[in-house]
């Protein structure tokens, strides 16, 4: 039998959608400015989260730096759905666009996901779940099963026919992972941010209180993906601190079928990952889709 | 991002401040900067972030980045002496197009840095101007003998006028545009004493992670309502855009 090529040793499935790679980028780390550096690298585009109406986010300072890592709090600043999709075709790099979507409330979901059904370019719907949930005195829709399961529930039935993924927070993975999958979800992201506070103390006052991402969050990360992996049968999405290519093998191993890049590559070409994940398959005599969950 | 590890040319200390030269032959614009950090990056994750620099001059071949010693990042790059690690130009410069006569330059600080390059511009364009600087205290001032004939202002009087660099520069609105650069509320008042006529344009500082568009996370309020990068559409902004 031919040996496979490169490329062919890179290439995944996530629920019936082909990534020419299993890397992708995480949600709000790359404008469509910085989309001369990916293409080539991604498998998919997925393009900061949009929401029903314009939000102007959050007043600065919104980022501080951490070891190995940093502190945002952006306010999911961003045009609204109806802008979104006018902008969309500026992220056409001939690859599935998968689109982050967050909401005030379930009918937001809804709403969103009623929207985003009827438009063609678009291969999948990511749920970010993460965000204050307005009727229940603003803890997020990961604030517990019953919460996830309610949005997804509502989500998956405005969203039939393409494969909808749920980004979780890493408070109560495992338990709001099994509630996604028991809700219709196709897919999980694996983690979001994890709440962080930064202060300055030389003015005495808060800097940032947001949340804390980049490679000082990895192992929490994969311990979670490697967990939810074993509490469901639907794909992981891995994200939390991946900068480098063995860091994303690792986390396929952890069980993810695809991993995405967020705030490494604000510091780090992207190319320069996957040429480090693939020069890890080739060490291994291994394929990408051969690493998932091959621990 | 996209970074490139080049050779630290020469460095010098100018006061309180460093100026590190580098080789770069690629185009520059007056106003734009670079993220840079000091070469091996990523043996340690930290200093996570690279940090944002307007270039302080350029003759075709060497760039120079102006800065002062404020934390780990910038004490990191101090000591470079070998290599250091930049990203490509970034951001929209100074628009200058040269028409209606003198222009002022008003730096506030580490401010002072894009007005080199800027003046070079100015100079090929025959287009005369002033330069007018602002410090906290004499240490700082030293780089103003980098602008033969720049008026100074100190905060404790100690070299020039006592006060802010806007005491240095009283008739602002006696130019055809004003292009400054500085900590916010300097920026503030620049646009309020430009007024109405002149083209003013405000080159910001903020914090910043990529510099690429991505993380949003650099930027500045704006009239209409809402947040704009300054790392995409600044760091150069005309004044009127502007909330402040």
């Amino acid at each position: 039998m031919r040996e496979k090529t490169t490329r062919e040793k890179l290439a995944v499935e996530l629920c019936g959608v082909a990534l020419e790679t299993p890397l992708m980028p995480a949600s709000g780390t790359m404008a469509k400015e910085a989309l001369g550096e990916v293409a080539g690298v991604y498998g998919a585009i997925l393009p900061k989260t949009t929401t029903p109406k314009k939000r102007a986010g959050n007043p600065p300072s919104r980022i501080a730096e951490t070891p190995a890592g940093m502190v945002n709090s952006i306010g999911l600043q961003n045009p609204g759905v109806e802008k979104f999709l006018e902008g969309l075709d500026d992220f056409d790099l001939g690859l599935p666009v998968f689109v982050s979507v967050a909401g005030d409330t379930v009918d937001e979901f809804v709403a969103l996901c009623e929207r985003l059904s009827v438009d063609s370019r678009i291969s999948a719907v990511e749920l970010n779940l993460s965000c204050p949930n307005v009727e229940h005195g603003g803890l997020t829709f990961c604030a517990g099963p019953a919460s996830v399961e309610e949005a997804i529930h509502a989500s998956r039935a405005a969203f039939p026919d393409k494969p909808l993924f749920a980004k979780l927070t890493n408070e109560g993975v495992v338990a709001n992972a099994v509630a996604a999958e028991r809700a219709g979800a196709d897919a999980l992201t694996v983690i979001n941010t994890i709440p962080a506070l930064t202060i300055d103390p030389e003015r005495q006052s808060v800097l940032v209180r947001g949340g804390l991402s980049g490679p000082a969050i990895k192992p929490v990360a994969l311990r979670a993906v490697y967990d939810v992996s074993r509490a469901v049968s639907i794909p992981v999405i891995a994200s939390g601190g991946v900068a480098t290519g063995t860091d994303a093998a690792e986390f396929m191993l952890a069980g993810a079928t695809a991993v995405q890049v967020g705030t490494a590559s604000l510091v780090r070409e992207p190319m320069d990952i996957l040429r480090e994940f693939s020069d890890y398959l080739e060490r291994m005599d291994t394929t990408a889709s051969g690493l998932i969950g091959a621990l | 991002m996209k970074f490139y590890p080049v050779k630290v040319e020469a460095r010098e200390e100018i006061g309180g401040y460093t100026l590190l030269h580098y080789r770069w032959d690629g185009p520059v614009e007056p106003g734009q900067f670079v993220m840079a950090r000091v070469a091996g990056y990523p043996v340690t994750f930290d200093p996570f972030l690279a940090r944002p620099f307007s270039f302080y001059d350029h003759d075709g071949e060497t760039a120079s980045l102006l800065f002062e010693v404020r934390g780990r990042g910038t004490a990191l790059l101090d000591d470079a002496r070998d290599k250091i690690e930049v990203t490509a130009p970034l951001g929209r410069g100074f628009r200058v197009n040269g028409a209606g006569g003198p222009v002022a330059l008003l730096g506030g600080g580490i401010g002072v840095a894009p007005l080199k390059v800027l003046s070079r511009r100015l100079e090929s364009m025959s287009i005369p101007y002033d330069v007018f600087l602002g410090f906290a205290d004499a240490r700082y001032s030293d780089v103003a003998r980098e602008f033969p004939g720049a008026r100074v202002a100190t905060v404790d009087g100690s070299t020039g006028v006592r006060g802010t660099v806007l005491d240095a520069a009283p008739n602002l609105d006696r130019y055809a545009a004003v292009y400054a650069c500085g900590p916010n509320p300097m920026l503030a008042a620049v646009k309020r004493a430009a007024g109405e006529n002149a083209t003013c344009q405000l080159s910001v500082e903020e914090r910043m992670g990529c510099g690429n568009g991505s993380c949003n996370g650099c930027v500045v309020p704006v009239r209409d309502g809402g947040y704009v990068r300054s790392c995409i559409e600044g760091p150069v902004f005309d004044a009127e855009v502007l909330a402040w």
